[in-house]
């Protein structure tokens, strides 16, 4: 019955003809069908930030030069807001993941925003250099591509359970999701311990569908924002093109900023819920 | 179940989703998590520790300098203190010595000219009364002498005596 909602439908955007879907750069060849040109932007995103990260760690001093001084002040406010979600003992090992986790997202959101990304490209040629529509971009946001969001959150997710596990232990982490709170003894006790039972059954589909959860609405919302560019770009002629989609452009990198932030942040949230030893309540910050 | 696989498979096809695609997605992401927190986050955390610890170990001494500070201002304080006292003590026993010898001064000086004043007196005295003994004996000289004239009679030693006493008496009195 429920599955009936479900039926297969298209998600072929509606507005303008962004895929869905990274294209492949060597169709016919199956071995090497991972080369995307969202891997590719993911590759130079990766230099990007090898390449600062050198420069600011390179030759450090007690008084910083600039690079250094900005790439301090990111780690700092970074870790602090880690260590106040998850707590001064978690935040040591869990930090430089979030850490990465943030900056890889930003990073590739804003990225994304570069003109030439989604527009330079394959297409039905219309003269020389030029097509009349860009069917297989040259360049796409990594985080555009589910297979990177999806990526992320699977990844996540073994570290979250990892960490789980080593901080309160397989049973700990059972009695966590299915022990009764409260210390109701008795019937009501008996009750009780049957509704935190349901609701534990419930939460495992919860943590089972996070991955899920994260990496659709982060694709999801960089997808949207790259279709909503591109629909306005189309818009009125050359200047149309130019002045329609330029308010948002602000728009997006507010957007590639909070999804950012919202990817990191509910992370650390689930490994606060989890390996937190008193009896808060589940998934609050989810909800 | 084939409802929802078929539906999982729709949903894979229709965003791309692949095998080879999302491992290499993965070990890109760990590849810059690996190369971040080796090379980027663990330095710069240590930085931020060493810096940390650097300002923490100023305070510290800052917090002792001012508190020696206020030490040595104490202590100066009360070595002032002392030397202040110490000084109002000299200067009234300078003070006191000096007037005291300025007393023993005035004494010997007052008792030097009672000394000089009475050497003088008496010297003066013996000066006068040798004067008035070679007056009245020049007086009595010239009296005798006078009365010799006069009389045309030599004076023996008796009346040359007894005028010479006359004389004395008369010029004493």
């Amino acid at each position: 019955m429920l599955l009936n909602f479900l039926q297969p439908t298209s998600f072929s955007p509606l507005l303008a003809n962004v895929h869905s879907y990274a294209s492949e750069f060597l169709k016919e060849s199956s071995n090497l069908a991972f080369l995307t040109n969202s891997l590719l932007v993911a590759g130079v995103v990766v230099g990007l930030i090898l390449w600062f990260a050198i420069k600011a760690t390179k030759n450090m001093t007690l008084i910083p030069h600039k690079a250094q001084n900005f790439f301090e002040l990111v780690v700092e406010f970074l870790y602090g807001q880690v260590e106040s979600i998850v707590g001064a003992k978690i935040a040591p090992r869990v930090f430089p993941l979030l850490a990465t986790i943030f900056i890889y997202i930003l990073v590739s959101n804003w990225f994304g925003l570069l003109p030439g990304v989604g527009t330079i490209g394959w297409g039905e040629g219309t003269g020389f250099m030029s097509v009349k529509e860009v069917h297989d971009p040259l360049l796409r946001a990594p985080t555009a591509d589910l297979n990177m969001t999806f990526g992320l959150s699977v990844s996540m997710f073994l570290v979250w359970l990892y960490i789980t596990i080593k901080e309160v232990g397989v049973w700990g982490f059972i009695v966590h999701t299915f022990g009764a709170k409260g210390g109701l003894k008795g019937i009501m006790g008996a009750m009780v311990a049957l509704v935190f039972l349901f609701v534990g059954v419930i939460e495992v589909f919860s943590i089972i569908f996070r991955p899920v959860t994260l990496s659709f609405r982060l694709f999801g919302n960089v997808l949207a924002g790259e279709n909503v560019l591109h629909t306005m770009s189309g818009m009125g002629g050359f200047i149309g093109s130019v002045l329609a989609p330029f308010p948002f452009y602000f728009m997006e990198l507010l957007v590639g900023l909070l999804q950012a932030i919202v990817f990191t942040l509910l992370s650390a949230v689930y490994i606060q819920l989890s390996t937190s030893h008193d009896d808060h309540g589940h998934e609050d910050a989810h909800h | 179940m084939d409802q929802i696989k078929g539906i999982a498979y729709q949903i894979a096809g229709d965003f791309g989703l692949a095998w080879g695609k999302f491992f290499a997605q993965v070990i890109i992401f760990i590849l810059v998590y690996t190369v971040l927190k080796k090379y980027a986050f663990g330095p710069i955390m240590a930085m931020l520790e060493q810096r940390r610890q650097r300002i923490a170990d100023g305070e510290a001494k800052l917090e002792k300098i001012t508190r020696d500070a206020a030490e040595a201002a104490k202590n100066s304080q009360a070595i002032l203190d002392k030397a202040e006292a110490d000084a109002a003590r000299l200067v009234k026993e300078a003070d006191d010595a000096a007037k005291l010898i300025q007393e023993r001064r005035q004494q010997e000086a007052v008792s030097s000219a009672n000394t000089i004043i009475a050497k003088a007196r008496e010297a003066a005295q013996l000066e006068q009364e040798q004067l008035m003994s070679q007056l009245k004996r020049e007086f009595g000289r010239m009296v005798s002498d006078a009365t010799s004239r006069v009389t045309g009679k030599v004076l023996n030693t008796e009346d040359q005596s007894r005028i010479n006493q006359e004389t004395s008496a008369q010029v004493s009195a």
